[in-house]
């Protein structure tokens, strides 16, 4: 996938002064505060965030969309001395398809009742008929230093449609995670044995601030929707993180030259072996993929047996 | 008496028993009850969980309806090719073709909303789920029903979202070698029309809760839905039951000592939320003994042996009946006629033979009473003796008792006038008191000369004293005495103002023979003398033995 295809940045804090003021007298309450620039440092692809979710057609997104072109060209020149020296390291994931997202595996074991009654289709072929995870939200590539990096700006996490987006999240220590409910009910997310994150209702289109206390992995779940599980790796050395296509195609943009290593995370967890790789001006293309599941084959094997062997008694509960 | 007494605890212990047995059907008539009602929850909640899987299964079918169109099969592969954003034109495309399915589904089986998402978990376009109009980033990627879907499951959930939905999902194949373009989503919103129409079809009395709340309900004809109200209050102790914690299924629970109610989880996302539905059924008890009475409809009186009933209450009232006549009200008569018998003097005494039971006895004691008062000499209340018949109105103080004695001033009575007792034809010392009639035979000239001619003849016209023939001197000058005093007494009365009708000489001459005769014997006097004066405003007797 070419840089044309991703998402524009709305970079919402090169905003004129008089525009910014105006914005915070029409702007609704639940809105948040907290000036929500992209971290460049991460690319969501689809999942790319804005600073408050907006319907299509308001005012404020219309606004944008009218001027935006001067504005958008004003903050390409500003970024692009920063990106100058940047250089981008491109691969390819392989074998994610046998990854299994936690939350759809245990949803499809007859013992949670998840469901009175689930039947394959028998039109979709085998191999697609498994909880595979939704690698542009779920498989998260970072480019770890050698070093302690600096703390990253604010990341905006989208909650809405059973899940985060992403899914899973690696930053640094320190940064402020800014979680925005695009859905048209309540959330109420709270961390997994973290005292700092307690559960609280977060309404319709409203936001909550975390900052990410200490390196570690944190887990953010929501008591109003079980399906929804978030990961969050913080990472001292964190350079840079991304997330890859569908069809498991990545693209880091690494500020620095230097060593790196890259590793993917899955869940929480490291999935695949840690890539070194030496960045320098120019581009890096991976030769050879990373295999987030070194294991696929009998993952595969494994998963089929599994499937052939709960599929006809998923129907009946 | 002894039947009837009889009869009395004969009734007794089967009223006794009656109460015992009522008892004994009410409380087994309850406990029949709660165990049906238990079995009937039991059975309501199954078929309840029954008709939610059905019907999802059932309205899974209709989302091939969606699947096959080819509109939205080719629109939802472009959403899913389109990595960045989705195209404007699958969504209107998508949307026009998401109407136009619905609309041919009848409109009972239609669903409340419709999403149709791409590979990548965006909601494409949607129907029937205004709360999320105008959101361009809307997706439902991340639960567990989309998600197979997507992967090639058709299956069911139940979400809690802003409220409760009952969700089928399938997916949508464009390109049979790939992975499906998207899937289709069928949402039934589970409120209160929807407890309805499955109270309807299930005859259960049924809410659904979540958040530990009820959210909506439907119960049948005849059961009030605020009694579904009470699960709230109840809903905070059903975690504890290990059997719903466990199996999704509460045991049947009372609810204020009244209401049956059973919890069931509901399958899916609520499952783990707390989502459920309660079926609830009024148990059919009685109060109490009488309770049957409220609880009988007309059904039920109909079938009762009404006349058999009946039949018991009057035979068991006319052998009472029969009963209290024999040993009560028939000797009753007969003492009584006999009593009048008696009265009327055509009998001397009450015949024992003709009375049974305890009226025998007392026959026998009354006769044995009657001889010993006549044994006495009669008493006052026995017919002749009485002296109130004799003479008259006399006072309490019976003046035959005041006795006199020569010498013996104490026991004088105290004549009203203050003067000392006179003998016959002694005038009352009031002058205007009428003169004593003339005694017969007696001059003129020997009466008070203070009497008045009227009085005189009045006196006159009193009977004559019968005259015996053949008599003694001394038995005719005692008789000739008592006609004095007769007429002296009378003639007393008359000035006291005192009735003399019904008053003779016979039976005051028998009067006199009797005293005369008992002071003879009690005191041996030779004589007795008798003397008239007035005591208390009255006529008075008084009897002086003469002992010389």
């Amino acid at each position: 996938m070419g840089r044309s295809k991703r998402r524009p940045i709305r970079l919402l804090w090169l905003k004129p002064a008089r525009r910014q003021r105006r914005e915070e007298r029409t702007k609704p309450a639940h809105w948040s505060d907290s000036a929500l620039p992209l971290s460049r440092a991460l690319d969501y692809r689809d999942a790319a965030m804005n600073a408050c979710h907006n319907p299509p057609g308001s005012s404020r997104t219309v606004g944008l969309r009218r001027r935006s072109w001067p504005l958008l060209l004003v903050a390409g020149l500003i970024a692009l001395p920063s990106s100058a020296d940047a250089a981008r390291v491109k691969g390819r994931f392989e074998g994610f398809r046998a990854l299994q997202n936690p939350v759809w595996a245990e949803a499809k074991d007859p013992k949670n009742h998840g469901y009175s009654f689930r039947e394959p289709v028998p039109t979709v072929r085998a191999e697609f008929r498994r909880p595979f995870p939704h690698i542009p939200k779920e498989l998260c590539i970072a480019a770890i230093a050698a070093g302690p990096q600096k703390a990253q700006p604010p990341v905006l996490i989208r909650v809405g449609g059973g899940r985060t987006t992403p899914v899973t999240l690696v930053v640094t220590p320190g940064t402020r995670l800014t979680f925005q409910n695009t859905d048209p009910f309540k959330h109420k997310l709270f961390g997994v044995g973290i005292k700092t994150f307690a559960p609280g209702d977060t309404g319709p289109g409203a936001t909550r601030d975390w900052s990410v206390p200490g390196p570690g992995v944190f887990e953010i779940r929501d008591e109003a929707a079980p399906s929804l599980r978030m990961w969050i790796v913080s990472e001292p050395n964190l350079a840079q993180a991304a997330y890859p296509s569908m069809k498991g195609e990545f693209s880091l943009n690494v500020q620095e030259p230097g060593d790196y290593v890259l590793q993917a995370y899955f869940a929480g967890k490291k999935v695949g072996p840690a890539t070194p790789v030496t960045v320098a001006a120019a581009d890096v293309e991976l030769k050879v993929p990373v295999k987030v599941n070194d294991n696929s084959a009998a993952a595969d094997d494994k998963a089929k047996a599994s499937d052939s062997a709960t599929e006809p008694k998923e129907g009946a509960k | 008496m002894v039947l009837s007494r009889f009869w009395y605890v004969l009734l007794g212990l089967v009223l006794g028993l009656s109460v015992f047995l009522l008892s004994i059907a009410t409380s087994m008539y309850n406990r029949a009850g709660a165990r049906a009602m238990g079995e009937a929850l039991s059975s309501d909640s199954q078929v309840v969980a029954w008709y939610l899987r059905d019907d999802a299964r059932q309205r899974s079918g209709r989302l091939i309806q969606f699947g096959v169109d080819p509109d939205i099969a080719k629109y939802l592969q472009k959403s899913s090719d389109s990595e960045a954003k989705v195209p404007e034109e699958a969504r209107e495309k998508l949307l026009a073709a998401l109407k136009k399915v619905n609309n041919s589904i009848p409109k009972d089986e239609q669903f409340d909303a419709v999403f149709a998402v791409d590979q990548a978990g965006r909601v494409v376009a949607h129907l029937g789920y205004e709360q999320a109009s105008g959101l361009s980033d809307f997706e439902l990627g991340g639960y567990p029903v989309v998600a197979d879907a997507l992967r090639g499951y058709v299956r069911d959930d139940t979400l809690i979202l802003d409220r409760i939905y009952r969700v089928v999902a399938r997916p949508v194949e464009f390109d049979m070698g790939a992975l499906p373009a998207g899937a289709i989503i069928g949402a039934r919103i589970v409120d209160d029309r929807f407890a309805r129409e499955l109270s309807s079809r299930t005859g259960a009395a049924i809410a659904f809760y979540a958040n530990g709340d009820r959210a909506s309900s439907g119960a049948p004809e005849g059961f009030a839905v605020g009694n579904l109200d009470q699960i709230v209050g109840d809903m905070a102790s059903l975690e504890q039951d290990p059997e719903y914690k466990e199996k999704g299924r509460s045991k049947v629970r009372t609810i204020g000592g009244m209401l049956g109610v059973q919890y069931s989880r509901l399958p899916g996302e609520a499952w783990q939320l707390g989502g459920g539905f309660a079926v609830a059924r009024l148990p059919v008890a009685v109060d109490g003994l009488f309770g049957f009475f409220k609880t009988a409809d007309d059904k039920d009186k109909q079938q009762a042996n009404l006349p058999i009933a009946i039949l018991v209450a009057v035979i068991a009232a006319a052998i009472g009946m029969v009963f209290s006549v024999l040993e009560h009200t028939r000797p009753i008569a007969i003492f009584k006629n006999e009593a009048q018998r008696l009265a009327k003097g055509e009998t001397d005494q009450l015949q024992p033979s003709r009375f049974r039971g305890v009226f025998r006895k007392i026959a026998s004691d009354l006769n044995d009473g009657m001889d010993q008062v006549l044994a006495k000499g009669g008493g006052p209340r026995r017919g002749p003796a009485d002296m109130k018949q004799v003479l008259g109105n006399i006072p309490d103080q019976p003046q035959m008792s005041a006795f006199s004695f020569p010498g013996d001033p104490a026991s004088m009575p105290t004549p009203s006038s203050g003067q000392a007792p006179r003998s016959v034809p002694n005038a009352p010392a009031n002058p205007k008191l009428p003169r004593p009639p003339v005694r017969p035979g007696t001059p003129a000239a020997g009466l008070d000369s203070t009497m008045s001619s009227e009085d005189s003849s009045a006196a006159r016209r009193l009977p004559s004293p019968p005259t015996r023939g053949g008599a003694d001197q001394s038995a005719a000058a005692e008789l000739a005495e008592w006609h004095a005093v007769f007429q002296d007494f009378v003639s007393l009365k008359q000035q006291c103002g005192e009735s003399t009708d019904g008053f003779s000489y016979e039976k005051f001459e028998l009067t006199l023979k009797k005293k005369n005769e008992e002071l003879l014997t009690r005191h041996g006097a030779k004589r007795v003398k008798f003397s008239v004066y007035v005591k208390e405003g009255k006529a008075a007797l008084k009897a002086s033995p003469i002992m010389d």
